[in-house]
Order: structure tokens, then C-alpha cells, then sequence
């Protein structure tokens, strides 16, 4: 993969800034437009799309957010019929706002029929990125979960509202599981786009298969889905033992703090390491992280680096603004045989600090550091260990290291580790 | 001396608020007339253009062993005696024999020195001649600190520049020269205002060896934390700065004003502690509002300069571990406005 893991936050299915400013009735004819024109033109294949889509219709809901007692949303997305009662699955980003913000934010669904009525959120998973409401005075048939990965090259449909034209469904084929994931996804190669957040993805039979996540924004038709396994699972629990009103933050909370901990736990099999330019650093550390390595071809620079930059992709989204829980590591391996030993050291000064850090003060504190020369196994390092803390999230930290290497004058090292995240360090 | 002030003269200088001598009056003194009075209007045996003061303002009263008295004659703005203003409300007299030490009071916006016979003059001071220690002489002391200041430039260019590197010293110095020109301009129009003299190389020297003892320290500082392992301290360059600052500005300010070493010394202490105090309250607001901003920053020597062998991951990880009471500690201490979204998102 060509992108960082920052390339992750454009993902999320979230079209609230451009959708919100539509007036509502405008964009809900244009919705109309939009499917009756789908339907008159509809190639042989997707004669199973009208089946699929006439099935789970009655089953399928938009969920709306809005902002106090505005009535122009915020925030849209798509839920559907998992249980009696009306019961329905979304995704945790869909609802988040009025979770971490429920004076402020305000739920309602629409029925494809225009039907309106409230919308309360039961229980989260934001690992998963899921979410179980209870929708009132509106209860249709759910529809069935499939609790497998479906086989690659499976036909696969995605039904939702993508943004706010509609009912919409789109056809493409199922990738079966995303290799290397730290977060389970089915792949799906159909379009997914803004607004379709938590509508269900299914098999050529009507069922659930998963529920739609996410995609590249600026790539074609590489989409996600999470796998309907985890939604069957945040159902029984949240039928079974939902949590009180006032805790479902702290749920947030605990489930970050699983997430790092689970994170942790993967590195923790093994350090493998692997030989840069003389130095034993830290490899891949685990199947699921990605890393790259570049450097510059240029002949004759003073300094030659090359640059080996990781990342767990692992980040999840919390509320706007705070999409969090990654671990990214990089390494500087410098060379030089032009610089004296004063410049060279400076060269390596500029990467032993830390910088670039990003949050907003609203969600950290301000970052404390310590600063050591240490020895390491077979060389001495300055190590620079910098900590914040999340302000309504007691208990989790931000935590970025500096590790410089002090021995060399020809070569040596810089590598950095930032956990921007949710990491509680074992005391 | 007693005989001869009996019966000879004294000489007042009437000097305006820069203590320039505008005007220099020879009263004679006799057995029986020793006092003479000052003021604006034609009665006045010294006659003022000072619209501040009374048509006859004070009486002024030679004591046959020399020493100078002085009586105020019911003014509205009084009499000012050693920088003390005694003021009698307009009643005549009511400072009588108010007695003025080395003959030096202000009356209105007018300072008046009243030299006899009996005074003390100062010896001669040398013009031009070299101080005998190099530490005391302006010359060398501007030198020196124009080479070393010179020297940090040059090395900082050389460290970041491995290209181009006379460009960018040449750079550095011109612009280097160019601000400590301008400060020490300012002080010297001081010092022509104040003192009529304008002092150049004593400025420059205030400037230039402050400047040279604050790079010293804080290199060595900052390399002794490299080499013997001395404990970090992230605002280290700030508060060498401000105390760098509050020196300069005393010796400034006593070479280019009339202010005592008292006076200079409480101005250059308030300054220190208002720029540092609000340089640290800034700095700490700073950070709260700047949550990504790190404030401790890392440099690497050559290993030949590390005395002192590396510490062991043990004691690093405890101290490690009270880092989260001090992430903790600083949370806690954001402000409800902090909750405003920062520009970052």
C-alpha cells in the first residue's frame, strides 16, 4: 500500500460537512431521482440486485444526527433490522457524536418511505466500529447474519443512503478477509460511499454478510466491510446485558483500552529485528504492520539516510476529531564520508528530537518528557521518552520515544515510536 | 577654608533637567550678607526661567564653615533635597534651614549646584589611557565578546551547513553585527541625551561581553549535559537569556543614565522578573494551548566528549514511570477554556 495509515481518517464514512449544508428536502428528491433511474436501466445481472434490494428494503433505515434542536442534520448514515423490537446495527461512527455528546447531539431515523421517529444508541463496539439502536415505533423483519467470510469472488451487494441521494444499492464481489489486518474487514470491491455507514453488505441470497465501513476515497472500488461475525456478537450482548444510559462512555473508554492492550499483546510475540546499515532495529513487528523503506538516490550528499518508516494502521475513530489507538515507528539510518564528526552528530540532533506531533487540547494534555543516555545492547543511545495524557479518558496516554544512537561518526541511527494512543503504560 | 568662605564667593549653576549647566552665577559673600534668594522675578538674586517655580522661591543661606542652607519662601511646588521634596503647603519659612548636602537641590524643573570654597573636588581623571587589566578595559572587553559572539555564529553556520557555507556565515555576522549595532545605537543616543556623551565602546561592551558570557554558560551547560550526565532542564536558554538581560540592562542603564546603582538595580531586577515571570507564565500557557509542542530538546556531541558512561534502562523506566503523574499533574492543570478546539483539527 502506497498510503500511510493518516490516509485511514479519509475512510471513514462520515459525509457530514458537505451533505449537512443541503437543504434535507432537496437532496431527498434528488434520492428519488437517483433510484428510480437505477432501476429503469438495470443490466440482466442485476436482476438480483432488484431481488436483494426488495428484500432488505423494509429492513433498512437512514440514521440522522443533528446538532441541538436544529432540524438540518449533521451527520447521516444507514442502519438495518438485526432483531424484534426494532433493533438495528450501525456503525460506532455513524453514532459517536451523540454517544460522546448526548446533550448535545440528537438521533433520528428515516424509513426509505419517509417515516420518521427517534433513535437511541444500546450498546458500542468501537473496535469494530458497530453500534446496536433501538429505533421507536418502528420495528420491520430483521434481516439474517452470516457469520462466515464469504469466499473471494462471491457476489456481493452494499445497500445504504451514500450521500443523502437515497436508497441505494451497489453490486460488486466479495475479496474475502483483508490479509494482514490488525482489525478484521472483508474486502469488498463495490462502491461504498459517504452516507452508506453501517447499511448491510450481502450475499446473492439476501443475508447479511457484513457491514459497511469503509473505502478508499481516492482509489476505485477498494472497499470494507466488517465482517458479520463481530455484528452477531455486539447483538447478543447488547441484548443480553446492555449497559446503563450514563456508562456508555466509559464503554468507550474500556474498549480503547482493550484495543491497546490487544495491540500490545500482538507485538509482544517475539522482537524480530533486521540489519540496517550495521544496526540490529526493529522489523516488521507483527504480520499486520506495514513498512516501507526509501531513502535518496542522489550520489554525493553529505549525508546519506535511508528511511524505513512502520505502521500498525490500528487507529480507530473515537469522535470527530480523535481518530486514534495507531502505533507507527520509523528508522534514520545516516552515513556519511564527507562530514566531520561535529556536523555529522548535529545532522543526527535534528531527528533525536521530537516533533510533529499532532491532537487537539480538547482530547490531551501537554506532553512531559525525559531525556537519558542509555546503554543498549551493543551500542549507547540518547532515548527521549515523552508522555500526555487523554483528558476525558483517565488512564490512557499518548507515548513517543527517540532513540539516537551516540556511538558513531561516520554512521548511526534516529528511530522514532509514537504512540498516538490510548496506550495505559504498565506501571 | 573657613576664613576664605567667610568672606568671598560662592558659585551656583543653574543646570536644566539634563543636568546641563545653563547658567553659572558668582555671588559674593560678606560678613553680614551670606544668603541670597532664587526665583523668577526680578527681585531674585538669581533670576530663573523655570514657569515652575515661585517669583522668589527659595532663600539660600552660606554658613561661614561652608555648608549651604536652604529656606523655602511659601511655594506651592517646594523644595527637592537629596531626590526627598519638602513641601511646606505655601507657608513662608516652614523649611528654614533645611540644610543641603554637597549644595545640590532642584526647585522647579531647575537643579542648582552651589559650589564654595570648601568643597571637595574629584582628582583628575585620565582621558583615553588603558585600563591596567584587560577585564576592566571597554576596548577589550568589546573585543573579546565581538570574537567570541563571532566564533557562536560562525560555528552554528558551519555545524547546519555543509554547503554553502560562507554564504550563510557571512550572513549570520552581517546580520549578528547589524542587531547588536542597533541595540547598542539605542543606548548610546541614551547616554548623549542623558549624559551628553554617547559611549559607544562602553555600550558595546556591555553588550558584547554579556552576550559572550551568556553563550558561554549556556554551551557549557548544554554541552555538560552531554559529557557528565547533568540533569536536563528544557527552559535552560530562556533563563540565562532573561538574566543575561537584567545585567546588561543595569550597566546600560547606569552608563547612560544619571540613576543611582540602587535605582538601576531595582529597574533591571523588576524588568528581569517581569520578562521572566511572563516569559514563564507564556511559555506554560503555551503548551497548554499547544498540546503537540515539546519543549525538551535533544543534542548529540562527538563521542569523544562523553565522560560520563550511559545510565541503565532501570533507572531510565523508573523514571519513566513518573512521567505519567506529570502528564497526569499538567492535564489536570488545563484550563475549561482549553476545550476550545485548536487549530489542529
Amino acid at each position: 500500500m502506497k498510503f500511510p495509515g493518516a490516509l485511514i481518517t479519509a475512510l471513514v464514512l462520515h459525509a457530514a460537512p458537505v451533505i449537512a449544508a443541503e437543504p434535507a428536502s432537496v437532496a431527498t428528491d434528488a434520492g428519488k431521482a437517483a433510484a428510480v433511474t437505477a432501476n429503469t436501466v438495470a443490466p440482466a445481472t442485476s436482476e438480483n440486485a432488484r431481488d436483494v434490494l426488495a428484500r432488505v428494503r423494509p429492513a433498512v433505515i437512514q440514521i440522522k444526527g443533528f446538532f441541538g434542536a436544529n432540524t438540518a442534520q449533521a451527520f447521516h448514515g444507514t442502519g438495518f433490522a438485526v432483531a424484534e423490537g426494532g433493533v438495528f446495527m450501525t456503525n460506532y461512527h455513524v453514532v459517536a457524536q451523540q454517544v460522546q455528546y448526548p446533550d448535545k447531539f440528537r438521533l433520528e431515523y428515516r424509513t426509505p418511505e419517509g417515516k420518521t421517529g427517534k433513535v437511541s444508541v444500546v450498546s458500542v463496539d468501537v473496535r469494530h466500529d458497530l453500534a446496536v439502536v433501538r429505533a421507536v415505533d418502528h420495528s420491520p423483519a430483521p434481516v439474517k447474519l452470516v457469520p462466515a467470510i464469504p469466499v473471494k469472488g462471491e457476489r456481493a451487494y452494499s445497500v445504504g443512503f451514500p450521500l443523502d441521494v437515497g436508497l441505494t444499492i451497489t453490486e460488486g464481489v466479495s475479496n474475502g478477509a483483508v490479509e494482514d489486518s490488525f482489525d478484521p474487514r472483508i474486502h469488498y470491491s463495490g462502491a461504498i460511499n459517504g452516507g452508506m455507514s453501517g447499511g448491510p453488505a450481502l450475499n446473492a441470497t439476501g443475508h447479511v454478510i457484513g457491514v459497511n465501513v469503509s473505502g478508499y476515497r481516492f482509489e476505485q472500488l477498494v472497499s470494507f466491510l466488517v465482517p458479520a461475525e463481530h455484528a452477531q456478537a455486539l447483538l447478543r450482548r447488547s441484548l443480553t446485558a446492555p449497559p446503563d444510559d450514563g456508562k456508555r462512555r466509559n464503554e468507550v473508554q474500556t474498549q480503547m483500552r482493550g484495543h491497546a492492550a490487544a495491540l500490545l499483546g500482538a507485538l509482544k510475540q517475539g522482537m524480530p529485528t533486521q540489519a540496517v546499515a550495521g544496526y540490529r532495529l526493529p522489523a516488521k513487528l507483527a504480520p499486520f504492520i506495514d513498512c516501507n523503506a526509501s531513502g535518496d538516490p542522489t550520489p554525493n550528499q553529505p549525508v546519506q539516510v535511508t528511511r524505513i518508516n512502520c505502521s500498525a494502521k490500528a487507529g480507530l475513530y473515537v469522535e470527530q476529531g480523535l481518530y486514534s489507538g495507531d502505533l507507527r515507528y520509523s528508522h534514520f539510518v545516516l552515513s556519511t564520508d564527507k562530514l566531520d564528526a561535529w556536523r555529522f552528530v548535529h545532522r543526527l540532533s535534528e531527528l533525536a528530537s521530537a516533533t510533529g506531533a499532532y491532537g487537539s487540547r480538547r482530547h490531551v494534555g501537554p506532553f512531559s518528557c525525559e531525556n537519558r543516555n542509555l546503554r543498549l545492547t551493543g551500542f549507547d543511545a540518547s532515548v527521549l521518552v515523552c508522555v500526555r495524557s487523554y483528558r476525558k479518558l483517565e488512564g490512557l496516554y499518548d507515548f513517543t520515544v527517540r532513540v539516537s544512537s551516540l556511538n558513531g561518526v561516520k554512521r548511526g541511527f534516529a528511530s522514532h515510536l509514537d504512540m498516538f494512543v490510548w496506550i495505559s503504560m504498565p506501571a | 577654608m573657613t576664613a576664605e568662605a567667610n568672606a568671598g564667593y560662592a558659585v551656583v549653576e543653574v543646570m536644566d533637567t539634563h543636568e546641563r549647566v545653563i547658567a553659572r552665577e558668582r555671588i559674593a559673600l560678606t560678613a553680614d550678607k551670606r544668603t541670597f534668594t532664587v526665583g523668577r522675578s526680578m527681585q531674585a538674586d538669581i533670576i530663573i526661567g523655570d514657569a515652575y517655580c515661585a517669583p522668589l522661591h527659595v532663600a539660600i543661606e552660606i554658613m561661614p564653615e561652608g555648608t549651604v542652607r536652604v529656606s523655602d519662601l511659601g511655594t506651592m511646588n517646594g523644595v527637592i533635597v537629596m531626590h526627598k521634596r519638602y513641601v511646606q503647603g505655601g507657608l513662608p519659612g516652614a523649611a528654614q534651614a533645611l540644610e543641603v548636602p554637597e549644595g545640590r537641590l532642584s526647585i522647579g524643573r531647575t537643579t542648582l549646584h552651589v559650589r564654595t570654597a570648601s568643597e571637595l573636588l574629584a582628582p583628575e581623571k585620565p582621558d583615553r589611557a588603558r585600563s591596567a587589566s584587560p577585564l576592566r578595559d571597554p576596548a577589550w572587553i568589546a573585543g573579546i565578546g565581538a570574537l567570541a559572539g563571532g566564533i557562536q555564529l560562525a560555528y552554528s553556520g558551519w555545524l547546519g551547513a555543509p554547503r554553502d557555507l560562507a554564504t550563510t556565515i557571512a550572513t549570520m555576522l552581517i546580520s549578528g553585527a547589524l542587531a547588536a549595532g542597533a541595540w547598542v545605537a539605542v543606548w548610546a543616543l541614551l547616554s548623549r541625551v542623558m549624559q551628553g556623551e554617547w559611549r559607544w565602546l562602553r555600550h558595546a561592551a556591555i553588550f558584547l561581553g554579556v552576550a559572550a558570557v551568556y553563550v558561554a554558560i549556556d554551551s557549557a551547560l548544554e554541552l555538560g549535559w552531554f559529557t557528565l550526565g547533568l540533569p536536563q532542564w528544557s527552559t535552560r536558554a530562556a533563563w540565562i537569556g532573561v538574566f543575561a538581560l537584567g545585567a546588561a540592562l543595569y550597566l546600560h542603564l547606569l552608563h547612560a543614565s544619571s540613576l543611582s546603582r540602587r535605582r538601576a538595580a531595582i529597574i533591571a531586577c523588576i524588568v528581569l522578573m517581569g520578562t521572566g515571570g511572563l516569559g514563564h507564565w507564556l511559555q506554560a500557557r503555551y503548551q497548554m494551548r499547544d498540546v503537540n509542542y515539546i519543549a525538551t530538546t535533544v543534542r548529540i556531541y562527538p563521542p569523544l566528549l562523553r565522560l560520563r558512561g550511559p545510565d541503565t534502562l532501570a533507572n531510565f523506566f523508573e523514571d519513566t514511570n513518573k512521567l505519567r503523574d506529570a502528564a497526569d499533574a499538567k492535564r489536570k492543570a488545563m484550563r475549561s477554556e482549553d476545550d476550545e478546539d485548536s487549530d489542529h483539527f
